[in-house]
């Protein structure tokens, strides 16, 4: 039995192995190549939005386009944090309309965090009970994901003939006052508490389902009440469940759009209201003020968001995957 | 208060809640809604003047070509931006997962644009395509050569503002797609592929006979609830097109908005709520059962 040449193999060996690496290396750069052509695909418009906040108004839509302001202001960021009555200087011409964040920002913070406290104290509850009694029967968890899915402007129009029309009615018939809804903070809160519902009990179910049974039944035996279970048990162990809930659930509440535009006008004005106000022609478009409003009603959200990173796709799908 | 804590009623104070919060802010209007779809009334005049009319809406909406239109549309884009979102979504979930160091920074910023206020998705690509914007500066150098003005409106041309908004969608929900697909390859059992491999198979069949059947649920899951939450879309028609050049970006939430919001009709928008709603329904029970059977199947691969 003659065994071929040493040399020979390793020779080979070596060609296909320097091969494999060359072809390993080759995929490498393919892939991140196009990972770092999506990177910029994704970047591109949020860095065009800062760049804009940073220009005067002459530089916002000049052709050719400046990619970066040739003479950097913070004009527009001076304008919408403006306190009081406008400064003068602070108006490009004498047409443009005087306008600032905080009302727009004070409405936000106030309707988005009362939401979605109401949202996170109601669901958690509920979503112990399903966890623990299989309150509402087997099907109960989906009629709740059901209701989610219902198209946002079906429940707008409902909601606004509800606050706008027969709650008045109602209310002139019985006590003999006209109380509305419609372009207040409480129907708003109570339509966002609603709206969100869904996400946080199905959140809560998968932090809660996690916690096991055991643990009560100790509790219990050891003499606790039901609510000092609750309180001394679970609560400390879904404590960091809830605040992921609720974060996610803000950061709905603040990107929310249709239901603000359409169940409020004018008193009550959330930020994407505000944004949106600026872009009809009647207004007037500011695109740096805009861009400026933009910029800040983003970062507070993707720090937020980067906080919960980890849970993000368990929110948005339902817990239907869990990572 | 001990009653409070007793076995039988203390479980079923928060489903009372929660239950009458829905029956409030849900049944009540919804059940309202259906009756003054059954009016003839228009907000501007007072309520009191209404009068029944049977289902004179439900046939003008029914026979509104406008209604129908929107309804095409929105499938129409709905089902474009999905199926891109996926495909693109799956590749850049492979092409990471396949990294090691740079993995968890690609994750991080591809996640940035779904915690992007919709609104100021909007605003962006409204400035984006402006006419004198970046994307008309990046095209000059080949519209010059082709001797065409590099000022483009584009969202003044139909069809370019319906991709425009499809853009803008597939822009800011690719990451949700990108995410489910990620923890889906997460998950995918090692040994099997190592298993695979030894046995002599070729990475193109372990990709299509190994990894793409157990990625199916994940697959499934963010078709659905891709799709559930296309057919909604709204804020940047708003933003960037408010249903124009024309009708042609028309949505239904858009068209609903304008009819109840801008012409005040609204009894006929109560009606196409209501149809709308029974359209919907369907493909909500089928998207919830769907949902709900590959969970079920998604945990017992995983537990």
């Amino acid at each position: 039995m003659s065994r071929p040449p040493d040399t020979g193999t390793s020779l080979a060996a070596e060609a296909a192995r320097a091969r494999k690496r060359r072809r390993e290396r080759s995929r490498r750069v393919t892939r991140h190549a196009l990972l770092i052509a999506w990177t910029g695909f994704i970047a591109f418009p949020i860095f065009w939005m800062i760049s804009t906040s940073f220009k005067d108004a002459g530089e916002w839509v000049a052709w050719p386009p400046h990619w970066l302001p040739h003479a950097p202001t913070l004009h527009n960021y001076a304008q919408i944090f403006a306190f009081g009555a406008l400064d003068p200087t602070l108006s490009r011409q004498a047409t443009e309309q005087a306008f600032t964040i905080w009302k727009g920002l004070g409405d936000a913070v106030l309707v988005c965090t009362s939401a979605s406290l109401f949202a996170l104290l109601l669901g958690t509850f509920l979503a112990y009970a399903i966890s623990r009694f299989n309150v509402g029967g087997k099907y109960f968890r989906h009629t709740i994901l059901m209701i989610r899915m219902i198209p946002p402007i079906v429940v707008a129009i409902s909601i606004l003939i509800y606050y706008a029309i027969i709650v008045p009615y109602v209310t002139s018939a019985l006590f003999g006052v006209r109380i509305s809804l419609f372009d207040t903070y409480v129907g708003l809160v109570l339509i966002y508490t609603v709206t969100t519902l869904p996400f946080v009990i199905w959140m809560m179910l998968t932090f809660i389902d996690e916690v096991p049974y055991t643990l009560e039944h100790a509790a219990r035996l050891m003499g606790a009440g039901r609510v000092t279970v609750i309180r001394r048990v679970v609560l400390p162990l879904v404590a960091s469940g809830m605040v992921v809930t609720f974060l996610f659930v803000f950061i709905l509440n603040w990107a929310e759009f249709l239901l603000a535009l359409t169940l409020t006008h004018p008193e009550v004005t959330t930020l994407t209201v505000l944004l949106n106000k600026f872009q009809s022609a009647s207004e007037g478009r500011l695109y740096g003020p805009q861009a400026a409003i933009g910029t800040v009603v983003t970062i507070p959200v993707v720090i937020l968001g980067l906080l919960i990173q980890k849970h993000l796709v368990k929110g948005f799908s339902f817990g239907t995957i869990r990572k | 208060m001990r009653w409070l804590a007793s076995e039988r009623v203390f479980r079923l104070i928060p489903f009372v809640l929660v239950e009458a919060l829905f029956v409030v802010a849900i049944l009540v209007p919804f059940a309202l809604t259906i009756w003054i779809s059954l009016l003839k009334w228009r907000a501007n005049r007072p309520f009191e003047t209404a009068r029944f009319s049977g289902l004179e809406n439900y046939e003008a909406v029914l026979s509104s070509d406008q209604f129908w239109l929107a309804l095409g549309r929105t499938f129409y884009f709905a089902g474009v931006a999905v199926a891109i979102e996926l495909v693109v979504g799956f590749m850049l979930a492979m092409l990471v997962s396949r990294c090691t160091r740079s993995r968890k920074l690609y994750t991080t910023v591809f996640l940035i644009p779904m915690m992007i206020v919709p609104i100021v998705v909007g605003y962006n690509f409204s400035m984006i395509y402006v006419d004198s914007g970046p994307l008309n500066q990046l095209l000059a150098p080949f519209l010059d050569r082709l001797g065409i003005d590099p000022r483009i409106r584009w969202l003044s041309h139909p069809v370019a503002a319906q991709w425009a908004i499809i853009i803008a969608d597939v822009w800011q929900w690719t990451s949700l797609t990108f995410l489910i697909f990620l923890s889906g390859f997460a998950a995918l059992p090692p040994q099997l592929i190592n298993a695979a491999r030894v046995m002599g198979a070729t990475p193109w069949q372990i990709f299509w006979r190994i990894e793409l059947p157990l990625l199916k649920p994940a697959i499934v899951i963010a078709i659905i609830i891709r799709s559930m939450e296309a057919l909604k879309l709204f804020d940047p028609v708003v933003l960037l097109t408010f249903g124009g050049p024309g009708t042609s970006t028309q949505t239904v939430a858009y068209f609903l908005w304008e009819q109840v919001w801008v012409f005040n009709k609204f009894s006929f928008g109560a009606a196409a709520s209501i149809l709308l709603l029974i359209i919907f329904s369907l493909l909500i029970f089928m998207g919830v059962y769907m949902l709900v059977s590959h969970r079920r199947a998604v945990e017992g691969a995983t537990s």
